[in-house]
C-alpha cells in the first residue's frame, strides 16, 4: 500500500499540525493531547461543543472545528479512541461557565474514555454533559458496540448543536436538541474496498474484487452481509429502503439527504448515487429541503458510501442553514 | 482493628505494580487463549509509569494518591483495560479524598464504589467472567469483617486473598460474556480469565509482602 506518510507513528500528529498551519487565524493545536480548538474559544457566554473519536474519519471530527460547528476535538490514533486524559484535558481547556457538551459516537472505546473523563471533570466542578449518537440502522450490536453505531449522522448533530450554541442555547437545551436530531436521523453504508491504517500497514479486512460489504461500520466492522457487486441504483435502493423504513420516513416529510463518501470513492460516483436517492425520495413523497454530497465521515481510503436521511422541522431547517465555517474549504 | 494507614495503601499499590510488571508475559499468554493477547502488556505499560513516577506522586491523602494512579492507568493502559482499571481507582479515590486512614467500613464502601464504577464503564455484571468475579467476593469478605469489632487485619487479608484465588477455578469453565474474550464465545471455556487471575495474583503477592501465609499456591 502506497501512502503519503513519514514515520507512520507520527501520522496523526503531522496531520493535526498541517490542519493548524493551514488555519492560523481560526485554530490552535495542543500537541500533548491531540487537541484542535477554535482560537477564540472557550467563551464565557457560550456552551463549548466538543467531539473526539479515532482518527481516520476526516473531515470528522477535527476538520469540523470552526464557528457554528465544534469548538474543539481531540482524536485518538487511527481507528482508536482518544485516551481518557486527552478527553479530560479537552474538557478542561474548553470549560465555560455555560457548560461543555461532549458529543460521542456510539463506540465502546470512545464511550468508556469520554464517560470517565466527564466523570472526572464533573468531580472537579466542571459543568459538562455528554450525548451519544447512534444513527446506523445496519446492525444492532457489532464488534465494537453495544447498540447501534454512530456514523455520518453525527454531522447533523454537530451542525445543529453548533449553530444553537452560537446563538446562546443552554447546556440543557443543547442536550434536548442533540436528542431530537439523533432521534430523527438514520444512516447506512456500503464498502467496496478495505483500507489500511498507516501504522498497521495491512488492510483491516479482505474483500473480493466483485464483492461489497452491505451495512459496513466506519472502522470496517462487518455489516449485514457480504454480497456480489450490483449496479449503483440497486445499491442505493437497498440502503434507501433500509434507512427510510427504519424511522420510518413518511410521505410529506421534509428531509436533509446526505450521500457521504467513505474516502476512496470519487465525487462523480457520489452524484450517481445522489441521483437515484433523490428519485427515491421523490417517489416516496419526501421533500429534500437540504442536500449534502461529499466526504463527511470517512474510513481512510475505503471506497464506499453511506446514505443519511434526517427528518426536518422548522427549527432544524433553520439551524442547518445557519452560517458555519470549518478547516477544510475549496474557495 | 487498627486503622489502615496511607503507608499500607502505598505498600498495596507498589505491590500491585510489581505484580503487573513481573507477570507481563504470563497475563498476556492467558489472554491469548481467547482474547487478543495484549492484557499483560497493556497492564504493565501503565504500572511501569506508576513505578517510574512513584517518588513524585502526591501522597498527602489516600484519595489523592488513588486519583493520581487512576489518571496514569487510564492514560497508559491501552484498550478497554485502561478506563476499566482507571475507573476502579477513581471511584475508590473519590470516597477517600481527604483521608489519611481507613476503617474496614471505609474500605468496604470504596470497593463497592469501584465495583459499581467498573460495572457502569464496561457494562459487565457478576457472572460475566471478568475481574468483577474476583472483586465482588473480596468486597463481601471485607463487609463481613467490617461488622465485627475484633477483626484482625491479617485475617481479613488472608480471607480476601482466599476468595479471590478461589474465583480462578470457580469461573474457569464459564463462558465469557464481556470484553474481548466474549467474541470467541465457547473458546473462553476452560481458560481462566486474565483479569481474575491478575487480581488474585496481586492479593497473594500482597500477603507475601506483609508476611501472611496463604494456603493457596499463587
Amino acid at each position: 500500500m502506497k501512502k503519503f506518510v513519514n514515520d507512520p507513528a507520527n501520522f496523526v500528529p503531522e496531520m493535526l499540525e498541517g490542519v493548524a498551519l493551514a488555519n492560523p487565524e481560526m485554530l490552535r493545536y495542543v500537541p500533548e493531547y491531540n487537541i484542535i480548538h477554535r482560537a477564540d474559544r472557550p467563551h464565557n457566554d457560550k456552551v463549548s461543543v466538543i467531539q473526539g473519536s479515532g482518527s481516520g474519519h476526516e473531515p470528522a471530527h477535527i476538520m469540523a472545528v470552526g464557528p457554528g460547528m465544534l469548538d474543539a476535538a481531540s482524536p485518538g490514533g487511527v481507528f482508536s479512541a482518544p485516551p481518557m486524559e486527552f478527553c479530560y484535558e479537552c474538557i478542561k481547556l474548553m470549560n465555560s461557565p455555560k457548560g461543555v457538551l461532549v458529543l460521542i459516537n456510539n463506540y465502546q472505546g470512545d464511550r468508556m474514555n469520554w464517560d470517565m473523563a466527564v466523570e472526572m471533570a464533573q468531580a472537579e466542578g466542571i459543568n459538562v454533559k455528554s450525548f451519544v449518537i447512534d444513527d446506523d440502522v445496519a446492525v444492532q450490536d457489532s464488534t465494537h458496540t453495544v447498540g447501534r453505531r454512530g456514523v455520518a449522522g453525527n454531522f447533523f448533530v454537530i451542525k445543529a448543536c453548533g449553530a444553537a450554541a452560537e446563538r446562546g442555547a443552554s447546556l440543557d437545551d443543547l442536550l434536548k436538541l442533540a436528542e431530537k436530531v439523533n432521534s430523527q436521523v438514520r444512516s447506512m453504508g456500503v464498502a467496496l474496498t478495505s483500507c489500511t491504517p498507516p501504522a498497521k500497514g495491512k488492510p483491516i479486512f479482505e474483500i473480493g474484487d466483485d464483492e461489497m460489504e452491505v451495512g459496513v461500520g466506519i472502522h470496517g466492522e462487518p455489516g449485514r452481509r457480504r454480497d456480489k457487486m450490483k449496479p449503483a441504483d440497486a445499491i442505493v435502493d437497498e440502503i434507501f429502503d433500509a434507512v427510510s423504513s427504519d424511522l420510518p420516513f413518511k410521505s410529506g416529510d421534509r428531509v436533509a439527504l446526505m450521500i457521504n463518501g467513505l474516502g476512496g470513492t470519487p465525487i462523480s460516483e457520489l452524484y450517481v448515487l445522489y441521483r437515484r436517492a433523490a428519485q427515491r425520495c421523490s417517489d416516496a413523497g419526501l421533500t429534500i429541503a437540504r442536500n449534502y454530497v461529499g466526504n463527511y465521515c470517512t474510513s481512510l481510503e475505503m471506497a464506499g458510501a453511506s446514505l443519511t436521511l434526517l427528518r426536518l422541522d422548522s427549527e432544524l431547517e433553520d439551524l442547518l442553514a445557519a452560517p458555519a465555517e470549518i478547516a477544510t474549504r475549496i474557495f | 482493628m487498627k486503622e489502615i494507614t496511607i503507608q499500607d495503601v502505598e505498600l498495596a499499590i507498589k505491590t500491585i505494580a510489581d505484580t503487573a510488571l513481573r507477570n507481563e508475559q504470563y497475563f498476556s499468554e492467558l489472554d491469548s487463549a481467547a482474547g487478543d493477547a495484549d492484557f499483560g502488556v497493556s497492564l504493565a505499560s501503565g504500572f511501569r509509569v506508576v513505578q517510574k513516577d512513584w517518588d513524585q506522586l502526591d501522597k498527602s491523602s489516600i484519595g489523592g494518591l488513588l486519583l493520581k494512579i487512576s489518571m496514569i492507568i487510564s492514560r497508559h493502559v491501552g484498550g478497554c483495560s485502561g478506563p476499566i482499571w482507571g475507573t476502579g481507582f477513581m471511584r475508590a479515590g473519590a470516597l477517600s479524598k481527604d483521608k489519611t486512614t481507613l476503617t474496614l467500613d471505609d474500605l468496604e464502601k470504596m470497593l463497592s464504589a469501584s465495583i459499581e464504577g467498573i460495572q457502569q464503564r464496561g457494562g459487565a455484571v457478576a457472572g460475566d467472567k471478568t475481574l468483577l468475579d474476583a472483586l465482588i467476593p473480596i468486597r463481601d469478605t471485607v463487609r463481613e469483617y467490617a461488622g465485627k469489632s475484633d477483626a484482625d487485619a491479617g485475617e481479613v487479608l488472608r480471607e480476601a486473598t482466599r476468595v479471590a484465588t478461589d474465583a480462578i477455578e470457580r469461573t474457569k469453565d464459564w463462558v465469557a460474556k464481556r470484553g474481548r474474550q466474549s467474541f470467541t464465545g465457547e473458546r473462553s471455556k476452560g481458560t481462566p480469565d486474565p483479569g481474575i487471575v491478575a487480581v488474585a495474583t496481586m492479593m497473594n503477592d500482597l500477603c507475601k509482602e506483609v508476611g501472611i501465609e496463604t494456603d493457596t499456591a499463587s
